[in-house]
């Protein structure tokens, strides 16, 4: 089942396109990375299809037309989880994972939450190893443990697509394979898929199991992550990426 | 909470009790329980007495305590709404929007007529709520997505821009330079029961309102993006929110003038004790800056008698270093 479906996308800032007429789909248990050089609207594109920017042409998430879903509706089916920023507000760990269920409940007064609002909240906890931390300020947390707060809080939201802008910045190795692994734990569970950009190009492909080179604001290949084009990857990059990976190994022999 | 709504209760007994002439709570409860439900006051209770309770402390105590609540609750709700510690709404120019209202009415003389004790607070709200929809008007012309910042930006350029054209009507007028002057201070002198009972319905119903958006309060803290990710129509939200804290800022400043600090410091106060989410911040902070306001009016009017110190020098000269203390050692703690 196709969840995520982007069709003749163009946007960009200031009336000049940064994401060109790019079509692409995500099906159901897929994780898409999108690789490309800096500048290329990686970002862009992930900040359209996450609704946070005007575009052309049609996104469709689940089978309805993004620009008809209300915001509400839309967080619903798409969640969206940025790099690793500032908190200013001394919010518990537990504060912060409920108001992924925002989207979900009753807006107004009385605020409470429901028995459904507090299971996928613990249900979130647990699944990304924080439910002993549920007490803690999010002020007093490393930045891995906060990433993974917000990973938690993306989770409560109960999303079909989890859209990532490069979630592992910052962090370090022993994060960075907690937070890819609790994502692929999660996308595995019908109904759901994932889409990524990340700068580190290894992770991204042991991460994703399809990959998307973009150029220039443009789709430039799609295909598995395994039998990615290296002829592609090597011109967008502009060096020999393969080459220069297994440089860098050689260091651990 | 419960502890918290003592003590502002008890500020409020204190205030009323403490000035020129003591009045114990006692002969307090019996002046009430005689105005309202016509029970018979003791005889020790001199002649002056109730007349002094009820018609000169009790209106002054409860307006310092409501407009003290109305501006700690709007400074929360700025800090949230713009994702800034720092923020208040008189960054937003409701001050000097207020101030330029109030210098016009003082120099041109309209509240010399007929429905005077209105003309000032009225003016002076028009040219407040005017400043903020200018403002928000501005920014959302600039940037659509009305981003904090611009906000903010605008905010500061429409207060230098209101108060450069309040000191040029001052400094054209000097008669009535000190007049301007002393408004802009604040103060809660000679105020009857009439601003009570127009500001404590409209902050009554401005602190409902909060407290309906405080989950979107809470998501908007979190930044623009991740608040709409998580499905906060940012603008809305926004745009209804500063609108309230312009009507609840500007009702307060036109009547009792311009006191600072308490917005500022008393939801830093109050996230201290009760945790950041605003289903408690908010009933809280306006527990917190009404019970504030009300002992720093007493402060204002007991420490030099006769003569008034005016009530934004207090609320800034305790102000300052009690937040300076609260800040620092919860940034020490981890807690901003």
């Amino acid at each position: 089942m196709t969840l995520l479906q982007a069709e003749h996308l163009t946007c960009g800032y200031g009336g000049e396109p940064v994401v060109k007429d790019m079509s692409f789909s995500v099906e159901e248990g897929e994780r898409l990375c999108i690789l490309g050089p800096n500048g290329c609207g990686k970002t862009t594109l992930l900040r359209a299809l996450a609704g946070l920017l005007p575009y052309g042409g049609t996104v469709t998430v689940c089978g309805t037309d993004e620009k008809r879903l209300t915001r509400r509706e839309l967080s619903c089916r798409v969640g969206l989880m940025s790099q690793l920023s500032s908190v200013y507000f001394a919010y518990t760990v537990w504060e912060t994972v409920r108001m992924g269920r925002y989207a979900r409940q009753k807006r107004g007064l009385p605020d409470r939450d429901d028995d459904a609002d507090r299971a996928a909240v613990r249900e979130s906890l647990e699944r990304t190893g924080l439910w002993p931390l549920r007490d803690r300020l999010i002020t007093e947390l490393s930045g891995g443990q906060l990433q993974r707060v917000f990973l938690a809080r993306t989770f409560a939201q109960d999303p079909a697509v989890i859209l990532l802008d490069e979630p592992t910045n910052h962090l370090d190795l022993k994060y960075q394979a907690e937070l890819t692994e609790s994502l692929r734990d999660w996308s595995v569970q019908g109904g759901r898929c994932v889409v990524g950009v990340f700068h580190d190009i290894s992770l991204a492909l042991s991460f994703a199991d399809r990959a998307l080179l973009m150029e220039d604001g443009r789709a430039l290949v799609r295909g598995p992550a395994d039998g990615l084009d290296r002829t592609a990857l090597d011109r967008i990059y502009g060096m020999d990426v393969a080459g220069y990976m297994r440089d860098i190994l050689k260091r651990w022999e | 909470m419960a502890l918290l709504g003592l003590a502002a209760l008890g500020s409020i007994v204190l205030a009323v009790a403490v000035g020129s002439v003591y009045i114990p709570p006692g002969d307090i409860l019996s002046v009430l329980a005689s105005r309202l439900f016509g029970a018979a006051l003791p005889e020790h209770i001199r002649a002056v007495v109730p007349a002094m309770v009820t018609d000169m402390r009790l209106p002054r105590v409860l307006l310092a305590f409501v407009t003290g609540a109305a501006l700690a609750a709007s400074g929360t709700v700025m800090q949230s709404v713009l994702q800034n510690p720092l923020a208040s709404p008189f960054g937003l120019g409701v001050s000097s929007g207020a101030g330029l209202g109030a210098a016009v009415v003082i120099v041109t003389g309209l509240a010399a007529g007929a429905g005077r004790m209105f003309t000032l607070p009225a003016v002076s709200l028009l040219f407040a709520l005017g400043t903020v929809f200018f403002v928000l008007w501005a920014a959302g012309h600039i940037d659509r997505s009305l981003g904090s910042v611009t906000i903010v930006l605008i905010g500061m350029v429409a207060s230098l821009f209101f108060n450069a054209i309040m000191n040029m009507l001052a400094t054209l007028s000097p008669l009535y330079a000190q007049r301007i002057d002393l408004w802009l201070l604040g103060s809660f002198s000679m105020r009857e029961w009439s601003s009570v009972w127009v500001l404590l319905p409209v902050t009554a119903l401005g602190l409902v309102y909060f407290q309906r958006y405080a989950r979107e309060m809470d998501v908007m803290t979190f930044g623009q993006e991740q608040a709409q990710a998580l499905g906060v129509d940012l603008r809305r939200c926004r745009t209804r929110l500063i609108c309230a804290v312009a009507v609840l800022t500007g009702t307060a400043v036109s009547f009792v003038g311009v006191i600072g600090f308490v917005d500022l410091i008393a939801p830093h106060v109050v996230r201290r004790f009760f945790g950041a989410s605003h289903r408690k911040t908010l009933p809280a902070s306006a527990l917190f800056g009404g019970a504030f306001m009300v002992l720093c009016d007493l402060a204002a009017r007991t420490l030099t008698p006769p003569r008034e110190i005016p009530i934004g020098s207090i609320t800034a000269l305790l102000g300052a270093p009690f937040f300076l203390y609260v800040y620092f050692s919860d940034r020490r703690r981890g807690r901003s």
